[in-house]
Formats: C-alpha cells, sequence, structure tokens
C-alpha cells in the first residue's frame, strides 16, 4: 500500500498547490479569438502591466473590482505619475460589447493626465478552458 | 494481590489506514474535478493616433490602408466585405506592401469582437504599423 499512498499524496499535493480558489479576472468576459497576437506570458507582462477589464455592458473593473470612470482615470493619472507613460496597458474588453465603450475607455488612457497612445487587446490565443455554455 | 505486569508478546499494534485513504480519495476526487484549465491569451496592439499624427494621416500617403469596422461588417478602402475576404485582401497587399500603414476605424456600435478580428488580421499578414479611430 505504502507506494500507492504515496503517489495519492503527491497528487493531492499537487493539486493544493495549484488550485487558484478565486478569480482576479471578471468571469463574465467572453474574450474573441486572437490566434496571431503575441502570447501573454509572465516574460512579456510586467508587474507594471494594468488590465483594464470591460464586460458586454460596458462596465469597467481591474481585478474584477467594479470602478467608475473617474476611479480608472485617477488609477491611470497616480500610475503615469509614478511610471510614466512606459508600461502596458491591456484592454481586455468583451467580444459583445459595442466600441463606444471601448472608445470611452480609450478616451481616458489618451486622455489629459494619461497620455498613453499604445494599447493591447487581450485575445484568445488557444482555447484551453471548457465552456460553461 | 500480585501484580502481573502485561506482556508483549511481539505483537505490533496495527494502525487502520482505510479511514485515511477513504479521505485522501475523496480529496483527490474534489482537485480533480475542481481543476481548471485556463486559455492561452495573447496581446494585440494598436496605437491611436497621436494629435501631433494627425496632419500627417490627412495627406493620405499611398501606403495607407483603411479598414472601416461596421455593425455588418467589414469595409476595405470604401468596400464591404466579410472576415475571409478581409484577411485575403490584406493578404495581397501585404505581400506588394513593405511598411504600409493600416487605420481601422470603427463606428460606435460596432462590436468589440470586430475590432479584434481586423487587428488578428493585420497581425496574421505582419502588419504592425496600425491606428485605430472612433468614428
Amino acid at each position: 500500500m505504502t507506494p500507492m499512498i504515496d503517489v495519492v499524496f503527491q497528487l493531492i499535493i499537487f493539486f493544493v498547490v495549484t488550485l487558484k480558489m478565486t478569480t482576479d479576472v471578471n468571469p463574465d468576459i467572453v474574450l474573441e479569438d486572437g490566434k496571431n497576437g503575441v502570447t501573454l506570458t509572465q516574460d512579456n507582462m510586467p508587474p507594471t502591466t494594468l488590465e483594464i477589464e470591460l464586460d458586454k455592458n460596458g462596465n469597467v473593473s481591474i481585478h474584477n473590482a467594479r470602478l467608475s470612470k473617474a476611479q480608472l482615470r485617477a488609477i491611470l493619472v497616480n500610475r503615469v505619475r509614478r511610471h510614466g507613460t512606459d508600461f502596458p496597458v491591456l484592454i481586455r474588453g468583451d467580444r459583445r460589447t459595442q466600441h463606444e465603450k471601448v472608445k470611452s475607455i480609450m478616451d481616458i488612457c489618451t486622455g489629459p493626465g494619461v497620455g498613453i497612445w499604445k494599447l493591447s487587446f487581450v485575445a484568445i490565443q488557444e482555447h484551453k478552458a471548457k465552456k460553461d455554455q | 494481590m500480585a501484580y502481573q505486569r502485561k506482556r508483549n508478546k511481539g505483537e505490533s499494534p496495527k494502525l487502520d489506514m482505510t479511514p485515511m485513504i477513504d479521505v485522501v480519495f475523496q480529496l483527490l476526487i474534489f482537485f480533480v474535478v475542481t481543476l481548471k484549465q485556463e486559455d492561452i491569451l495573447s496581446k494585440l496592439s494598436a496605437a491611436r493616433p497621436a494629435p501631433s499624427q494627425d496632419e500627417k494621416i490627412k495627406e493620405n500617403p499611398p501606403d495607407l490602408l483603411t479598414i472601416i469596422v461596421a455593425p455588418q461588417g467589414f469595409l476595405l478602402n470604401g468596400r464591404p466585405m466579410r472576415k475571409e475576404e478581409l484577411d485575403r485582401r490584406i493578404g495581397e497587399y501585404a505581400a506588394i506592401s513593405t511598411t504600409p500603414m493600416v487605420v481601422i476605424k470603427c463606428t460606435a456600435d460596432s462590436p468589440h469582437a470586430f475590432l479584434v478580428q481586423a487587428l488578428d488580421i493585420c497581425n496574421k499578414n505582419k502588419m504592425t504599423n496600425l491606428s485605430i479611430f472612433s468614428m
């Protein structure tokens, strides 16, 4: 029995370590496919990366925490003061949202006090997760 | 009253492993069921034209390609088309032009999915000089 118990404990430890109980992104956002984009890895996402989430109704959040447009602007202005405009901004927009909602985010990014003109949009390169629908 | 000491007659005490194995298997099944693989994500980058660049764009340089993203689909240099045709046309254009500038104009009511598709097609055809206009 001993080897079997060893293996089972190894498996349990693996699952405990890799388990993620809470999600730090808005789970309701459905992304569009983008097979030809640059793969998002830890290497090309420095710690200063700001990922702005935009759901299908135009609600804005960061790390699944809902924000008003004014709060988002304040966060961006503070970040620009600390890091300059070099930090990457990713827009994780729902595929069903209308462009005017995306435009409002881009307007904040390029607006006074921020001035970030280069923006990136998050897409799915390869499907791995099971679809709920 | 004589004290009689209990003697261990060489038998080691046995630990019942069954409940522990039951619990461990329950845990294992829970973790296997709740394990969720995550999608591999990519980023599609583009720039919004800075005010100083507006004049340059107005000059309409020869290598300028305009994609309009509308609720019904795409328009390439004013001609409506579907995603597949846009992909083919941009592929043809990329083959003859070295550093084309692509301007993606999005209407307010177009779905965000179409903008991502247009950016993906441009990335596929190695077009990196991309600008997004909102109409």
